[in-house]
């Protein structure tokens, strides 16, 4: 049974057997003056933009003012309804009853926006000068230069794909209001001027009289003026699964829980009604939640913007350099185009292309083995939310308990008997022998109407479904597992005579002839509210042996029954009678109306108490998240003290750790007299929140470290979550009701419930739990925290090799050298060879315990800081820029320019017009020979690149251990290793390269210059984080640890 | 069912992380740049830039030690005289390119257009003055290196021994010489042409008549021919002819005469990088080229083992020519 939401029950129907101290006894108001709430229907226009405004608590009363006093407020009539004149002004006053969408940025601007955002002006900007300086090439020179054409198309070949995969993976989410429009009912039955009329729902309007029967959804939110037998399903509103009855009268404050109202899109589910409808559309609670849920502006996601804060770091730099280097090329009398190919150069070397598309695919990868371990990821960058997650609000039913009525305690024989309630029955046993238990069982089994559905026998006991309550349901299955098959036992015990349960008697009794072939008596059985059944007995069964009830008995009752409820556990009391032969001879009429039977002076047998019991893998989950730094807290719709008792249970209260009234208990001081910042641990009720303001919220949020929330209204847990959020933590909520969508959407990450989660839930989450366990958070959690440090790694690895990239250009424009690297090789490099080891490093395992360390700090934890880009950009890179420049002068040597000779000699060399530039050695070159050997030492240092990327993949394996402990079992990472090795040869040595990239074979001497500077970068990293391991903390980590 | 170890830990998560204070842009430029409480600048401190920069010092200098150790032990296998890859090993090939003198002006690189008027001493002087500069080596052996010192007077049959180069003949240039100023001034113009050196490449002569190939100007082949019957020898030669580029090119570049003699001699190779190498030159005197428009012109070397490709400039040079 859905505990969480029993907002409307607790003083009606089944809970009546709770016991009275679980009942809240303070009890919130609404006390705000009348006509406000109806001031704001009349200028509708203003709503929409205040979100606060739906933050706030339902605030109506129209279920506390006469039925007189509300027709003559909506000028209508309960035999006739609405004129139509009336209907047609409050139509055009108020709009249609439906839910108004959001406004959304049109599908182009989204579209322009991944478009153009990030790198890709950048990169535009890159193909654009292309376009530029080939158009006037092509104006002005014969046989102009493809290249550029080509650097153009392809610049923007790699913007567009790059945008519209980003446009893709963006709008494949955010159908909230579509889900909640799939709720919303298409008619409603209404009384005009005394005519019945069937309209549209959207025509509905304030003061419509509507009739509504079993099996419609409710068409507004409607106050009842007639039911009969009247029920309704509010799962949806409040995730309350068992239906309760609706009637005219008021009952309670509370809009929620008063009997008197509907609510719009809920479903009635068993006889008819006739309500006035006093909330339309937007206003209505539903539409309230829509609203919020729908227009709750969520921000970006830690990871965005953590991409964002390392894009402009990127762009910031490539500005820069672009723009300094365009004026050091004018000063050093350039011609201006030479400038804005230098410019072009400097903009594709900075970018690393590939970069976003690697994030996607790592946080892809991420999400696919979530999705395995039961978390399936909606939003991609959610991925990592999860692990920045510092703050849980879990949900209690289906995600910290089972969802799952389960006898837990039995008192019987003056002594509490633990039962088993773990899910596959592993926990303690107990004696089923006794006569005490045999007892208890028979009336457990008996007096019980709950059964098993059909076709389920291959499944465990717990696992089946079964018709009736939930507390019926928990009694059968334990049953179940102690006597076998209860449903003969039933049939042996014919029933005879059955009074069920009202909320006037609190309990049900029935009788049943004897399994005893040879015994013509009846028995009697009995189980209700604990303290009226023992009204009802006068002996108790002890030790197999009758009683007389005295007042010591009734005192061990007594504490029985304090300590299960205490436990917050729903008790029920037991009782039988064997009725004398003599006067209920086999074939007594028993008549159930009015009994003639004792219901009194009955024996007492024992108590039975159910609780919804915590998951086995919570407890342990719990603890992880507290060794992981993450504080978990828990909202809930329940009882404060069924949510203290679970949270003790799995250990979100932890053991010895006290609240305030605990506090006060315990040293018998009343409450106010409590230093709060003395109890670790708080439980807050839902009606001390609503009158918290923020600051005292904060108090609370900061100073408690274990919090339970309980009997919190949907817009409550939307304010903590905020509350959270404002102390700067990452939060992630989970729910699975409707009325969790808001707080889901506003969390950083919301998890919806995959089993028992709405609709709505699931489009309102970023991340789905498709067991519904609270333990697959954690398995989420350490992904998360995981695919951080591996971006961390890939992104070390990605940049590292913009040094390379960059350096030749500023070399050609400083030294007036041949141009060591073109534009067309750092692309194979950026899209190329650098593609898939960087992909790779989303493999990498956990270098330590990830869940032993504290979450990230958002403000200073930085995807990308500046130890990263000085590791990658001042140490790394730069030993890789001396790798290619190594071989860049060796393969020129060997052909004869030494390097002396090659400073300098730019325009001679870059000339057409020169057909014999004389080498070191006296050899003439033609231009075609030199491009040549020029393409060829492009193709050298793009080589040596992936060479000394070799060693950079290894080491940024790791950031803190050395190789030697982390090992090479990343296999997705040494295939990287082979595949660059390999695309790298193919570009080399493919015929047909020459023509097409301008890539030439090398020497296999000349793959070789590089190595030593690749085992240099090895060896220096390593010794690095020697350095690092031997001193934690120190200078060099400071500096240096990314 | 309750955890154990969560006492140890659960002490620190009190501390949620506070979002640090919200400063303008322009208030967070500044204490950038000088942040008054922690004396730092461009957030260092002076220790803190110190430390930095020292360590960098450290780095950037042992990874300079590290370059430069690659570079000697690089050099240690190069020898000056001799290139580490040769001929089809080395990227330059075997097919050598032509070049020629006087080129444009340096500003003009890109350019390979020689455009005077004839009547005008300064607007030529240029293209006098670069051929004088390039054939002052020529003229006076004692600039080259060795200085002269292992000049020997070759001749077909009188090859040079290894170390020995050859003297290039500058006597039979008439017209073109300095003193009648390469005969710009008679807007009649010299233009030098030399065979690209490549280390060690030796020409394969068209010294059989029967096999000259088609597309040689039907001038040289019969050159080839007459010469066959005087001196056999001498026809281990490159052969050497400029030609108009397109069908009106040829009518404007009028009659063309290779000086000393049609190509160059082929006792000149290999070439070696001996000291005072120099290489062969012959001289393209055009005689009477149309004036007042630009004839464009292609010279090509003909060896067997040279392939001509006029878009990379193998086995032939193009320059434009235009007299005012």
């Amino acid at each position: 049974m859905a505990s969480k939401g029993r907002l409307a029950v607790e003083e009606h129907g089944r809970s009546d057997s709770y016991r009275v101290a679980t009942l809240p006894n303070v009890r919130d108001d609404n006390k705000t003056a009348d006509g406000m709430y109806k001031s704001r229907r009349k200028n509708p226009k203003r709503k929409g933009d205040n979100l606060d405004d739906l933050k706030q608590e339902l605030d109506i009363d129209f279920h506390k003012i006469t039925p007189e006093e509300l027709y003559q407020r909506f000028s209508t009539h309960p035999e006739n309804g609405l004129s139509h004149a009336k209907a047609k002004e409050n139509l055009e006053r108020d709009g249609p009853n439906a839910l108004t969408p959001p406004k959304q940025t049109p599908e182009w601007v989204k579209f322009c926006k991944n478009l153009f955002g990030g790198f890709a002006l950048l990169l535009w900007i890159g193909a654009f000068l292309c376009f530029i300086a080939y158009s006037i090439q092509a104006s002005t020179v014969e046989d102009p230069n493809d290249d550029n054409l080509y650097l153009g198309i392809v610049l923007a070949a790699v913007v567009i794909v790059t945008g519209i995969f980003s446009y893709y993976q963006e709008s494949k989410s955010s159908k909230i209001m579509e889900s909640f429009k799939n709720m919303v009912p298409q008619f409603a039955t209404v009384l005009r001027e005394g005519e019945k009329l069937t309209l549209r729902a959207e025509d509905l309007v304030l003061g419509d009289v509507v009739e509504v029967k079993f099996g419609d959804r409710i068409p507004a939110d409607i106050r009842i003026i007639e039911s009969r037998g009247f029920k309704v399903d509010n799962s949806s509103l409040t995730g309350e699964s068992e239906p309760q009855s609706r009637s005219p009268e008021f009952t309670n404050e509370n809009p929620l829980e008063t009997k008197n109202l509907a609510f719009f899109s809920t479903n009635a589910v068993e006889g008819t009604a006739k309500g006035v409808v006093i909330c339309c559309g937007d206003q209505t609670v539903m539409g309230r939640i829509a609203g919020l849920a729908s227009g709750l502006d969520t921000g970006e996601t830690p990871i965005a913007k953590e991409i964002h804060h390392f894009i402009h770091l990127i762009t910031g730099v490539a500005v820069f350099l672009g723009v300094t280097f365009f004026v050091i090329a004018f000063i050093l009398g350039y011609h201006w185009l030479d400038a804005v190919i230098f410019l072009i150069g400097i903009i594709v070397a900075n970018v690393p292309e590939g970069l976003l598309a690697t994030v996607t695919v790592c946080l892809t990868l991420t999400a696919k083995r979530m999705a395995s371990k039961n978390c399936l990821v909606k939003n991609l960058e959610a991925v990592e939310t999860l692990g920045s997650t510092s703050t849980i609000c879990s949900d209690k039913t289906g995600t910290l308990t089972q969802n799952r009525m389960t006898v837990a305690h039995m008192w019987f024989d003056n002594q509490i008997i633990e039962a088993d309630t773990t899910e596959d029955q592993s926990g303690v046993q107990y004696d089923r022998t006794s006569p005490g238990f045999k007892a208890l069982a028979k009336i457990a089994a008996l007096c019980n109407r709950a059964e098993f559905k059909g076709g389920q026998d291959n499944l465990s006991i717990l696992k089946k479904e079964v018709n009736g309550d939930a507390s019926e349901a928990a009694l059968l299955k334990c049953m179940e597992l102690a006597l076998g098959d209860v449903m003969g036992v039933r049939k042996r015990n014919k029933k005879v005579c059955e009074i069920p349960f009202n909320s006037t008697n609190k309990y049900q009794v029935s009788i049943h002839e004897s399994d005893d072939p040879n015994d013509p008596r009846h028995l009697l059985v009995m189980k209700g509210a604990p303290e009226r059944i023992l009204d009802r007995c006068s002996t108790i069964f002890i030790g197999g042996k009758e009683k007389v009830l005295d007042e010591e008995m009734k005192e061990a009752f007594n504490n029985a029954y304090l300590e299960l409820g205490g436990l917050g556990e729903r008790v029920l009391g037991f009782c039988d009678f064997v009725l004398p032969s003599d006067k209920f001879p086999l074939g007594y009429k028993f008549n159930c109306d009015d009994p003639n039977f004792p219901v009194e002076g009955l024996r007492f047998v024992g108590l039975m108490s159910m609780i919804d019991p915590p998951r086995a893998a919570v407890p342990d989950a719990v603890a992880k998240c507290r060794s992981a730094g993450i504080k978990v807290i828990m909202v809930t719709g329940d009882h404060p003290i069924t949510a203290k008792a679970i949270a003790k249970s799995v250990g979100i209260i932890s053991e010895g750790n006290e609240t305030v009234e605990d506090i006060a208990q315990r040293l018998n001081i009343p409450v106010a007299e409590v230093n709060p910042r003395e109890a670790k641990a708080a439980v807050i009720h839902g009606s001390e929140l609503r009158e918290l303001d923020s600051d005292h919220l904060d108090e609370i949020l900061r100073y408690h470290t274990e919090i339970v929330f309980a009997r919190t209204s949907p817009q409550q847990k939307l304010i903590i979550v905020e509350g959270c959020q404002r102390m700067g933590a990452i939060v992630a909520v989970t729910g699975d009701g409707v009325n969790d969508s808001p707080a889901l959407k506003k969390a950083d990450i919301g998890v919806a419930m995959g089993i028992a989660g709405s609709d709505v839930s699931k489009q309102a989450a970023d991340m789905i739990l498709l067991d519904d366990n609270f333990a697959s958070i954690v398995t989420g959690v350490e992904e998360g925290r995981l695919i951080f440090d591996n971006l961390k790694k890939s992104i070390a690895y990605t940049l590292t090799s913009n040094i390379p990239e960059i350096s030749p250009f500023l070399a050609f424009i400083l030294c007036d050298i041949p141009l060591p690297l073109g534009t067309v090789t750092i692309l194979c490099i950026d899209l190329g060879t650098d593609m898939v080891p960087a992909i790779s490093l989303a493999y990498e395992e956990a270098e330590s315990d990830i869940m032993k360390r504290q979450p990230r700090n958002p403000f200073t934890d930085k995807l990308v800081n500046e130890r990263l880009i000085s590791m990658a950009y001042g140490q790394i890179g730069m030993i890789q820029a001396a790798a290619g420049f190594f071989v860049y002068f060796v393969i020129m040597a060997e052909n004869g320019f030494l390097p002396t000779k090659l400073f300098g000699i730019r325009k001679q060399w870059d000339s057409k017009a020169i057909n014999d530039l004389t080498d070191s050695y006296g050899q003439e070159w033609t231009f075609r020979d030199r491009k040549t050997l020029e393409f060829t030492c492009h193709t050298a240092f793009f080589v040596s690149i992936v060479i000394v990327q070799w060693a950079d993949l290894i080491v940024c394996k790791t950031r803190r251990n050395s190789i030697i402990h982390q090992g090479m079992r990343n296999w997705a990472l040494n295939f990287g290793l082979v595949f660059e090795t390999a695309l790298a040869a193919f570009l080399s040595y493919t015929p047909g390269m020459d023509k097409g990239l301008r890539m030439f074979p090398l020497k296999f001497v000349w793959w070789l210059p590089a190595i030593p500077f690749m085992i240099s970068i090895f060896v220096y990293d390593e010794v690095r984080r020697f350095y690092l391991r031997r001193n934690p903390g120190g200078w060099l980590e400071q500096e240096t640890y990314y | 069912m309750t955890m154990k170890d969560t006492k140890h830990v659960n002490t620190e998560s009190t501390n949620l992380y506070e979002r640090p204070p919200s400063l303008s842009t322009g208030q967070s430029i500044k204490t950038f740049l000088y942040n008054r409480t922690t004396g730092a600048v461009m957030g260092r401190t002076a220790s803190s830039w110190g430390k930095i920069g020292l360590f960098y010092l450290i780095f950037y200098g042992v990874l300079a030690a590290l370059v430069a150790i690659c570079f000697w032990v690089f050099f240690q296998t190069l020898d000056p005289r001799i290139p580490t890859w040769q001929l089809d090993r080395s990227i330059i090939g075997t097919n050598p390119g032509l070049g020629f003198r006087p080129m444009p002006p340096s500003e003009n690189v890109e350019s390979t257009l020689i455009w005077y008027k004839g009547t005008d001493r300064s607007n030529y002087a240029h293209w006098v003055d670069s051929l004088e500069q390039f054939l002052e080596v020529y003229r006076k052996p004692g600039l080259t290196p060795g200085r002269g010192a292992n000049i020997h007077n070759c001749d077909f049959d009188q090859l040079p021994s290894p170390g020995q180069v050859c003297d290039v003949d500058i006597k039979n240039w008439d017209p073109c010489t300095k003193e009648n100023n390469y005969n710009y001034h008679k807007s009649a113009p010299c233009v030098f042409l030399k065979l690209n050196k490549i280390y060690g490449w030796r020409p394969d002569y068209y010294n059989d008549t029967k096999s000259l190939p088609e597309k040689m100007p039907r001038d040289l082949k019969e050159h080839i021919v007459d010469l066959e019957k005087k001196n056999a020898l001498e026809l281990n030669t490159i052969w050497v002819s400029c030609e108009g580029e397109n069908p009106a090119d040829m009518e404007n570049i009028g009659p063309v005469k290779v000086l000393p003699r049609r190509g160059f001699p082929g006792y000149f190779y290999p070439f070696e990088n001996s000291e005072g190498y120099l290489s062969p030159l012959v001289a393209i005197h055009f005689e009477r080229p149309r004036t007042g428009i630009l004839i464009n012109v292609e010279c090509k070397a003909w060896a067997r083992n040279i392939k001509h490709d006029r878009v990379s400039g193998m086995g032939a040079v193009h320059f434009e020519l235009m007299i005012d």
